[in-house]
């Protein structure tokens, strides 16, 4: 047990957060080990997108302790997170529609010249084409506003974005949400590929519980604002996952029926 | 797979001559537009008008343009980033009457024009906070301080004119000689001038034109080459995207709009001391305001945020300024002039439109 402690990551203890009247997270516990990838599934309002954006620095938790590599920490902003190696694909992927591709990839990582600071326009182009074709995304054009691309090509900006950051702590919400049937394989080869070098930590938040499987080494089960369920993959499979969440929405109609 | 060998170069499909492309190219520019119906206009006076292109009415014609460039680029950086400011007008008023007053307690010039660029920008900060912290649309906020401000101004000044403190115009008779039909004939001759500080900051003829330039140079390279511009376009653009990635949004906002009331006080100030003479008139602050707004969004900036140019409101400003002095130079009753103005905006528009239309076709940025 003591071992585990030292090989997590990431440890979020106890963490709330309220808005308003409704109860996004309620004492939820969570960890994250070094180098594995973390799948978080939950129904829409499970509390997982503010969980994200919470070990994402956007938000603050109302009560609860994160710990980040061993440290408590209490984020200022989210330039602080990513300082401490920890980067988010946001679901609404946080791309600027009037920026061009590279000044997306770039966005607020920006290189500059010295001593007058202006953008490093062509340094940034060619790390960009470089992070695009090693990941293997093919987009013709870098000039161009990413308004003009696919959203396939969009939400594979977002996440070389972040996977060629400095980040080991990733965090993916939703990353296959607007994908086709390619692109979505090229994101869950990248993700297998992340997790055999083992250098970066992921949780990915996704509905299909075949690639949770298939592309995770644990799954947690959000459920009204609490992880319910933890299992590593190999003991679980797509029945019982989905067995909990049916029971669940059967509990919850007998419920309803009851008032 | 990953490389882009079979991307056609839109470029080498497009026949025709040199010319016609490079029109074609200058189209494709957000402020390429603009640029071709005021070079159009120029053209259309030029011909009508052997007076136009002469450097007595261009000297005429820079007042009626380059205040407003500057007002327009300040406006620009907000509109980019998705906010308006409407109270330059005022703040263009309220700022030289701080410089009289400072003046008043024994400050130098110089003193009194960065003590009173800071009350502009006290404005321009109060309107941030109030949009981007307390969450209040710019158009109503800022029409609150245009009225405030405004109002401010009457009282400081008790509604009365000043003299612009350093613009006082010194005359000196000097003894002229003349030769007339081979005599000499020594004549009493008045010479009028004004001090170093007056002749750069307005009452030179070219010292307007000079800093409208100045401001447009260096806030085109702001907006294109720097992280404040492509924060202020992502804020415009995908202000919650924004702020997901780490830019602090409030943090723009704030500064642009300091932006914006700085440049509209010292506009105010170049325009006092070109007049040496400055009256608190704040329905004609209104309506340099609105000039400075249409200038901008005649340069093809977008009044929703996300897109704009500062070269852009640079030729909306001299497009407006042309078709004044134009007019004016035609003969054109006072009373036409600002239904033919009306007219000659909402043409100069659907033009922008239509080649917005053609540009967003072709493919290019």
């Amino acid at each position: 047990m003591a071992e585990d402690l030292a090989d997590d990551v990431l440890r979020v203890e106890n963490v709330s957060k309220r808005f308003g009247a409704v109860t996004a997270l309620r004492d939820i516990n969570l960890h994250l080990r070094k180098g594995e990838v973390l799948g978080l599934l939950g129904d829409n309002g499970a509390g997982k997108s503010t969980l994200m954006k919470i070990i994402a620095g956007f938000q603050n938790a109302d009560s609860g302790r994160i710990v980040v590599k061993g440290e408590e920490v209490t984020f200022r902003d989210v330039d602080h997170a990513r300082s401490l190696g920890i980067d988010c694909v946001y679901q609404d992927l946080a791309l600027v529609n009037e920026l061009d591709v590279v000044q997306n990839m770039f966005l607020k990582r920006e290189l500059v010249s010295r001593p007058v600071p202006l953008l490093a326009r062509r340094k940034m182009r060619r790390l960009t084409r470089e992070a695009l074709d090693q990941i293997g995304i093919n987009i013709p054009r870098l000039d161009v506003p990413v308004a003009r691309l696919s959203g396939g090509q969009r939400q594979a900006i977002a996440v070389a974005r972040t996977v060629t950051s400095e980040a080991d702590i990733i965090l993916l919400d939703e990353p296959l949400a607007a994908m086709g049937a390619k692109e979505g394989a090229m994101i869950l080869d990248l993700v297998q590929k992340l997790r055999e070098e083992g250098n970066v930590s992921i949780i990915m938040i996704a509905h299909n519980y075949v690639h949770v499987l298939q592309s995770c080494d644990r799954v947690n089960l959000i459920q009204g604002g609490q992880i319910t369920f933890d299992k590593p993959t190999p003991e679980t499979s797509v029945e019982e996952l989905n067995e909990i969440v049916v029971e669940e929405y059967r509990r919850a109609r007998r419920a309803a029926h009851a008032d | 797979m990953t490389t882009d060998v079979d991307t056609p170069r839109p470029e080498r499909q497009t026949g025709g001559s040199r010319a016609g492309s490079s029109l074609r190219r200058l189209l494709t520019l957000r402020e390429g537009s603009i640029v071709v119906v005021t070079i159009l206009a120029i053209v259309y006076f030029s011909v009508l008008n052997e007076h136009f292109m002469t450097t007595a009415n261009l000297k005429n014609l820079l007042p009626y343009f380059a205040p407003f460039a500057i007002l327009a680029v300040g406006e620009v950086m907000l509109m980019v980033a998705g906010e308006i400011d409407l109270s330059i007008g005022s703040v263009y008023l309220f700022t030289p009457f701080m410089f009289y007053e400072f003046h008043e307690l024994g400050l130098s010039l110089v003193i009194c024009l960065v003590a009173s660029l800071l009350c502009a920008g006290a404005v321009g900060m109060l309107n941030g906070f109030l949009t981007a912290v307390v969450g209040i649309s710019s158009f109503i906020v800022t029409l609150g301080t245009l009225l405030g401000v405004g109002g401010l101004t009457l009282i400081i000044s008790n509604a009365a004119p000043v003299d612009m403190p350093g613009a006082e115009v010194t005359s000196k008779t000097v003894q002229v000689t003349h030769v007339v039909n081979g005599h000499k004939i020594t004549l009493p001759e008045q010479v009028n001038s004004v001090g170093g500080f007056a002749r750069v900051f307005g009452a030179g003829v070219y010292s307007e034109l000079f800093w409208a330039l100045l401001v447009v140079v260096v806030m085109h390279v702001v907006l294109t080459r720097s992280r404040w511009g492509m924060y202020t376009i992502a804020v415009g653009g995908n202000r919650h995207g924004a702020a997901e990635a780490g830019i602090k949004v409030r943090r723009i906002m704030i500064r642009n709009f300091i932006l914006c009331a700085v440049l509209a006080g010292f506009v105010g100030i170049l325009e006092a001391t070109r007049a040496s003479t400055v009256t608190p008139d704040t329905a004609g602050a209104a309506e340099t305001m609105f000039r400075a707004v249409s200038a901008a969004v005649i340069g093809g900036t977008l009044l929703a945020g996300g897109e704009g140019t500062v070269i852009g409101a640079l030729f909306g400003a001299l497009f407006l300024g042309v078709l004044r002095d134009g007019l004016t130079l035609e003969g054109v009753s006072a009373d036409y002039l600002d239904f033919i103005l009306g007219i000659a905006i909402l043409l100069a528009m659907c033009i922008n439109v239509y080649v917005g239309r053609v540009r967003k076709g072709s493919g290019h940025g």
